[in-house]
């Protein structure tokens, strides 16, 4: 049942999600991981040594880093979010 | 000056061949001295789509190796002045030709021709390399679906490594009716993934079926949706500022009811 009264609320309200968008979504990682010759093993390697080497200036929310691949007009970028608790050494 | 165009897509099945065929016949249509070369050797096709699979004399490996001079392999397209076929060879393979000498054919047809257009054959392999090795610039074939644009992206990183410049894209099988409920993904959001300048849209439409039925590409009729939208793209490869008429309009609340009650088929007008 609240799957019905989501659809309507999808349908009404325009929410739902098309599969277009599922298709654009799907491209856009697969083009990256097409281009980048790196298996998922490899970037949770160099997501650990990147973190390692922050950690030794900040003290950051390791569950909340973010490491993403991003690509716009064909070129990628390795796009990081790392949010910062202090910073515990100083120059 | 002479020009040669690769049409080249990667995937199979999206419409190279269809693609070549109007192109060539709507740049002859236009003036141009225009011959059309398939590349695919061992599966050839652009004969067939152009209706001249029962001139086939000499073949494009046989001009290569020299067993007969290119002239008289060359099939003349009676139907417009100044349009010629160079036939794929059916009985031999991709390795029986490289791209030294593509490119050398490619340079003798130059010296005759405004436009050597040729149609490449699917994957990445011999056939691809041969394609492009004579060629000045590409035109890249795709669909609006996951797999075509994936291997496009593909072909177009190989074309820029191959010192062409940027290709251009053509999207073929647009259907405007799923692009307005959200199922297909519309130009803008292929254009964002594969960054290259759009030279044309052709909708899905059953008049290629039908001019492929014939071996008369639909470039030749005027009034066929098809048709003009390969005459369009034939104007944009000469260089005109030619505009995209706006498909995603939505039709009127009659044609919507007429076609709830089934009355009548989906319009897909690009």
């Amino acid at each position: 049942m609240r799957g019905f009264f989501a659809k309507i609320q999808n349908t009404v309200f325009g929410s739902e999600v098309h599969s277009k968008d599922d298709a654009k979504q799907r491209l856009k990682v697969l083009l990256i991981h097409d281009q980048v010759a790196l298996t998922p093993a490899q970037l949770d390697a160099m997501k650990l040594e990147i973190m390692e080497v922050i950690g030794k200036y900040v003290e950051f929310e390791a569950d909340h880093v973010e490491f993403k691949l991003s690509r716009e007009d064909g070129s990628i970028s390795l796009v990081s979010n790392v949010p910062v608790r202090r910073v515990t050494a100083r120059a | 000056m002479a020009e040669c165009i690769v049409v080249t897509s990667g995937k199979g099945g999206v419409g190279k061949t269809t693609t070549s065929a109007n192109l060539g016949v709507g740049l002859a249509l236009a003036g141009h001295r225009v011959v059309v070369v398939d590349a695919d050797i061992g599966l050839r096709n652009l004969d067939v789509i152009l209706g001249l699979e029962n001139r086939i004399v000499y073949d494009l490996v046989q001009v290569i190796e020299g067993e007969c001079r290119l002239k008289q392999a060359l099939i003349r397209d009676k139907r417009v002045e100044g349009l010629y076929l160079l036939p794929a060879a059916q009985t031999r393979d991709k390795n029986a030709v490289g791209p030294d000498d593509m490119r050398r054919l490619v340079a003798e047809m130059k010296e005759t021709f405004d436009y050597v257009i040729i149609d490449c054959p699917a994957g990445i392999e011999q056939g691809f390399k041969n394609s492009i090795a004579g060629a000045d610039r590409a035109i890249i074939v795709t669909t609006p679906e996951v797999s075509a644009i994936r291997d496009a992206d593909r072909i177009i990183g190989m074309v820029e490594a191959h010192d062409l410049p940027e290709p251009d894209l053509i999207i073929n099988r647009y259907r405007a009716g799923m692009v307005q409920r959200g199922d297909m993904m519309n130009q803008e959001d292929i254009l964002e993934i594969l960054a290259i300048p759009l030279i044309g849209l052709v909708p899905d439409h059953e008049d290629v079926i039908i001019s492929a039925n014939r071996g008369r590409p639909a470039v030749f009729d005027d009034d066929s949706v098809i048709g003009q939208a390969y005459r369009r793209i034939t104007d944009r490869v000469v260089g005109h500022d030619v505009a995209f008429p706006d498909f995603n309009q939505k039709s009127g609340v009659w044609a919507t009811m007429k076609r709830w009650m089934g009355l009548s088929p989906m319009q897909e007008a690009v």
